[in-house]
């Protein structure tokens, strides 16, 4: 089991520091029933569109995937993690052919046209207003469930 | 913290995540830890029913009348002495007034990524995609690009919007992608640790790259110096330190 005080001394110290929000009174959405659940995926993986504008260190905004157009790159700033998973299977950061097979087998009910990339590197207090765009770009689509994925 | 935004829009989230103590101490509505290594929070490629194993086992906790609600997945990806990712030994390191022949590195380099294409090409054939290109750059760019920085010069950016040295790390990324998806494919291994030990001891790219640090440790560029004091060249991040030519203040 890897907890923080069995990582090595850089790792251990940098994610040791590393600010930790609190919320007072959190939100809690009941969730819909499985069956009517249409769920999107958010990944801090920094993966974008091939010519999209690279993730700047510390972007706070967003970049849409459309399930369309799979063609795509990363551009997070970090390289402490591993990458060469993505680089053979698409669906180890952004599992949509998973969802997609669930749709079908009736696990849940449908997948999102969009689904959205941040940058983890990032202070996640400064993200708010793009997450907010992002929620309502999600309402559009009738999207109800957020699948949060990191790397 | 996402969650939690994303939760008071109306939205039901749940979120896996690889650092225990911090979702524990952030709280979100629906949390599933993994005791994986970074970088593979769906565990394993191409391995249709674990994905779906880990996918089920989040979404189970949506039947959760209130929360917080933390569960720990049932299955571990083993680490190697608490690494979550390779760990480039502290040891290897290259003095800048050891870097030798540049010019020779840079054809030996080139040589090398010329053996390498016919199952580079195989490799993106098979999986109908490649991951290189967030530099925007030709392959056979990459090596003259990076050369320019080891010789002491910060050319212009080529692409506009994106200054010298975020471009190089780009190139740099690029660079490694093109080893790493030819060697998962042609090999077929999937572990970093032994693809990390091959690209940055044995291969002459990775020296190319360690000579890139060496000089950038020593340079007057501040952006430069600050992203190798940083470890976002070398993946130094997971290393007992302190990094090479630094006192790990850039942490």
């Amino acid at each position: 089991m890897v907890l923080i005080p069995e990582m090595p001394a850089v790792g251990r110290g940098f994610i040791s520091r590393l600010e930790k929000y609190t919320f007072d009174n959190p939100a809690w959405t009941v969730p819909k029933e499985a069956i009517n659940r249409r769920v999107s995926i958010v990944s801090t993986a920094a993966i974008s569109k091939r010519g999209d504008k690279p993730f700047s260190w510390l972007a706070n905004n967003h970049r849409v995937i459309e399930k369309d157009n799979l063609d795509l790159v990363m551009t997070h700033v970090a390289v402490e993690y591993d990458r060469t998973a993505w680089q053979q299977d698409l669906n180890i950061i952004l599992p949509i052919d998973r969802l997609e097979e669930m749709a079908r087998d009736g696990e849940i009910g449908s997948v999102s046209k969009e689904h959205y990339s941040f940058i983890g590197s990032s202070d996640p207090m400064k993200m708010e207003r793009s997450a907010k765009e992002v929620a309502e770009r999600m309402k559009m689509d009738a999207v109800d469930t957020v699948f949060l994925v990191p790397v | 913290m996402l969650a939690h935004f994303f939760e008071s829009f109306g939205l039901s989230t749940v979120l896996v995540g690889f650092v225990k103590e911090h979702i524990q101490a952030i709280k979100p509505p629906r949390a599933l830890w993994l005791d994986f290594p970074m970088g593979r929070p769906l565990g394993k490629p191409n391995d249709i029913e674990f994905q779906k194993k880990i996918i089920r086992t989040a979404f189970k906790m949506f039947n959760e009348k209130s929360g917080p609600v933390l569960r720990e997945f049932s299955d571990v990806i083993p680490v190697k002495n608490g690494r979550m990712g390779y760990a480039l030994p502290v040891e290897l390191v290259i003095d800048k007034n050891n870097i030798g022949n540049i010019d020779l590195l840079v054809q030996e380099v080139k040589t090398e990524i010329e053996g390498l294409n016919k199952d580079y090409t195989r490799a993106v054939t098979f999986r109908k995609r490649t991951t290189l290109g967030a530099s925007e750059m030709k392959i056979s760019d990459y090596v003259n690009y990076i050369s320019l920085f080891i010789k002491g010069d910060i050319p212009n950016s080529p692409r506009k919007g994106i200054g010298p040295v975020p471009l190089l790390k780009l190139v740099v990324e690029d660079l490694q992608a093109y080893y790493t998806e030819t060697i998962t494919f042609r090999d077929k291994i999937d572990d970093f640790e032994k693809i990390g030990t091959w690209f940055w001891e044995k291969t002459k790219a990775g020296k190319l790259i360690l000579c890139l640090e060496a000089v950038s440790l020593k340079s007057e560029n501040r952006v430069l110096k600050q992203i190798v004091d940083m470890s976002l060249i070398t993946p130094r991040f997971w290393s007992e330190g302190p990094l090479p030519g630094t006192s790990g203040s850039g942490w």
